[in-house]
């Protein structure tokens, strides 16, 4: 019982900290950022760079971090920027990118499958029962990510834009405010943290050119039901990451894996705006 | 009246003539030069895309091997290499282009049972000759279809004894990736248990492209079995899974059925105290096997991929094709299929004969992973019989 209960805890922490990124930018620039699944793939060789480096595993973050945000800013303003005014292609155009970026990795570093060491290893005594300890240590990023990203947006000049920008961008360009900057920081900011989430993920999952393919739909299905606010995404996380967990371990892990897609169809249907306010 | 001679009837005729002559001259020329093409469909892209290169070298360097000794049948061999996608649908792709359109003499190659399933149809159409080269869970059938790799009822056995042996095991929880491969593996493995008085306490799945194995572990944990048998796709499910088992603090005995040295090498300390079972190892003692390292080494050098499992048999069946075509005297399906059942070749596994229902008797090694990524060789099973797998093919 305690382990499932923490199943569902961890498992919500990690949907969090993979969609975040993609939350940010579909809140402020209303496109899916379908080349997130190549910017978690970009955060886990960053791992796999670090480790050859001879650093230890905890760098990879900022690493991941870095490279995330440089290549978002070459992505915004060569690919995104000029299709401001086409969404749609603007996602059809990041989708492309995804398959790019894909493809450079397996050019540079093979399609095998990279080794990266674990930074903690084994289960830990909790509560009479035994847990994975880097799951428990990932609850903790999670919430950090969560106060990171909430600090940035309430308490910063550049927050409350972009808070203007996502509520109304014509309204707050009226104003004065640079929505083209705002867009731009938004964009950087969401790559960098889905890179640090491919970084972050790597001691549960296998460093190889694909890696981030199976992530992006759950994360697309959180961030449709999730509107633009962080808070709908942590309960959307809790909610429909539980209910994938519940499905696994009672019914069955195939059908697990449909069960976010589905819930996420089904509450759409029911409640347009998901979990946000209405 | 004397007709006319017309002299464009006659430049016509002259010309007719020439244009025969040289058509019978090239075709001569061509069918003198024309190499025996062996088609080599296999995962350049998908699921085996990281084994795949390993199984294109073991190709390239038999077929080296059998030029410079004068081909077969006097003439030179050229491989043509195709990408299945490591599934149906590319494998149909990849089947149609080899068979129709560069009209290969013969199948050799590697790949997933969905990409086998896929290509066997396209195989009885096109009367190819076909050697699959990948360990497999069993009873697939074909008439132009030979197999030179494991089935279950060789290579389960020996981590299965081991198991309830040395460590006592009598309960097991199996996981696997679900499809052909996964599931066939541990229906086997189940039956096997049960036959030997031990209890199957935990049979999950995951799909083949799955990567959260949370519940499943929770679930295992939750069981309490005395030791694990996992049998999924290769490559990343592997290390998904044991990265997962080992971050839960998972030590029981674990029998991987489907990992090979190369995969083990990069799950790094993760995978040290793994159990495998396999028909080759690196350090088999057989002069064989050392010259055929020694060649390997020499041809590809620094670009060498790790001989395993899965590319020694795709090496020793192009000899054993080269074998069949010598024996049949002719490169006609009809009279090489028979013989592939007849030769045999002596090779870095040991002696490989396809004789039992298109299976073939294999030397079994039953290893352990140790900390530094290689394999220790703790028992060996000579000539493991494949059992009845094809009892409709003679």
């Amino acid at each position: 019982m305690l382990n499932l209960g923490l199943d569902v805890v961890t498992t919500a922490a990690i949907l969090f900290i993979v969609s975040a990124g993609l939350l940010m930018i579909f809140g402020v620039m209303k496109i899916i950022n379908f080349s997130h699944g190549a910017f978690l793939t970009l955060g886990g060789y960053s791992s796999v760079i670090v480790g050859h480096a001879g650093l230890n595993w905890w760098w990879s973050v900022p690493f991941a971090l870095l490279t995330g945000f440089v290549l978002g800013i070459g992505v915004e303003r060569f690919i995104v920027r000029p299709l401001y005014a086409r969404p749609l292609d603007a996602i059809l155009a990041t989708w492309g990118l995804g398959i790019i970026v894909g493809q450079i990795i397996t050019l540079v570093f093979g399609r095998e499958v990279q080794m990266v060491v674990s930074p903690v290893d084994g289960a830990i005594a909790v509560f009479g029962g035994h847990y994975s300890v880097y799951r428990l240590i990932l609850v903790g990023v999670a919430v950090l990510v969560a106060l990171a990203l909430g600090g940035l947006l309430n308490g910063t000049r550049l927050g409350l834009q972009t808070r203007a920008v996502i509520m109304n961008e014509s309204l707050a360009r009226a104003l004065g405010i640079s929505s083209a900057r705002v867009r731009f920081m938004t964009f950087c900011t969401g790559a960098a943290l889905a890179s640090a989430a491919g970084a972050l993920i790597t001691p549960l999952s296998s460093v190889d050119p694909n890696m981030g393919v199976p992530w992006i739909v759950g994360a697309f299905m959180l961030v449709l039901v999730s509107g633009s606010s962080l808070l709908s995404l942590a309960l959307a996380s809790l909610v429909l990451g539980g209910a994938q967990v519940l499905v696994s371990t009672f019914v069955n892990p195939v059908l697990g894996g449909l069960t976010i897609a589905v819930l996420a169809a089904l509450l759409l249907r029911l409640r347009p705006e998901g979990f946000a306010r209405g | 009246m004397m007709k006319k001679f017309s002299s464009s009837r006659y430049t016509r005729s002259v010309l007719a003539a020439a244009l025969g002559a040289y058509l019978l001259a090239a075709s001569c020329a061509a069918l003198a030069a024309d190499p025996v093409k062996i088609g080599v469909p296999v995962g350049l892209s998908g699921a085996n895309s990281v084994v795949a290169p390993s199984v294109v070298q073991a190709a390239q360097l038999a077929v080296d091997e059998i030029n410079a000794k004068g081909g077969i049948l006097g003439r030179q061999v050229s491989l043509e290499v195709a990408d299945d996608g490591s599934g149906a649908a590319g494998a149909q792709k990849a089947f149609d282009s080899l068979i129709f359109d560069k009209k290969v003499n013969a199948l050799i190659s590697m790949e997933t049972s969905a990409a086998r399933n896929a290509g066997l149809p396209i195989v009885t159409r096109g009367k190819v000759p076909y050697i699959y080269t990948s360990f497999y869970e069993g009873r697939s059938c074909n008439r132009y279809m030979y197999v030179d790799a494991w089935v279950p009822d060789q290579q389960v056995a020996p981590i299965v004894d081991y198991f309830m042996k040395q460590d006592h095991a009598k309960t097991f929880f199996l996981v696997g990736s679900d499809y052909a491969f996964g599931r066939g593996m541990l229906d086997f493995t189940k039956s096997y248990i049960e036959k030997k008085g031990g209890k199957v306490v935990g049979n999950e799945y995951l799909p083949m492209d799955g990567s959260d194995w949370t519940s499943i572990i929770s679930k295992l944990q939750g069981a309490k079995p005395d030791a694990i048998i996992t049998s999924t796709a290769g490559g990343a499910p592997n290390v998904t899974l044991t990265k997962q088992l080992r971050a839960a603090g998972v030590t029981i005995p674990y029998g991987n059925l489907a990992v090979d040295e190369g995969t083990a090498k990069s799950m790094g300390a993760d995978a040290a105290g793994i159990y495998i079972s396999g028909s080759y190892v690196t350090n088999i003692d057989s002069p064989a096997n050392h010259a055929f390292l020694a060649a390997m080494q020499k041809r590809f050098g620094s670009d060498l991929k790790t001989p395993n499992d899965l590319s020694v048999p795709e090496y020793e069946a192009i000899y054993l094709y080269k074998a069949a075509v010598e024996k049949a005297g002719s490169f006609d399906t009809a009279k090489v299929t028979p013989a592939l059942a007849q030769v045999s070749f002596n090779g870095p596994r040991g002696d490989i004969k396809m004789d039992k229902q298109h299976h073939t008797p294999l030397t079994m090694y039953l290893g352990q992973v140790q900390t530094d990524g290689s394999v220790k060789v703790i028992q060996s099973f000579a000539s493991v019989d494949p059992g009845a797998q094809c009892p409709g093919l003679k």
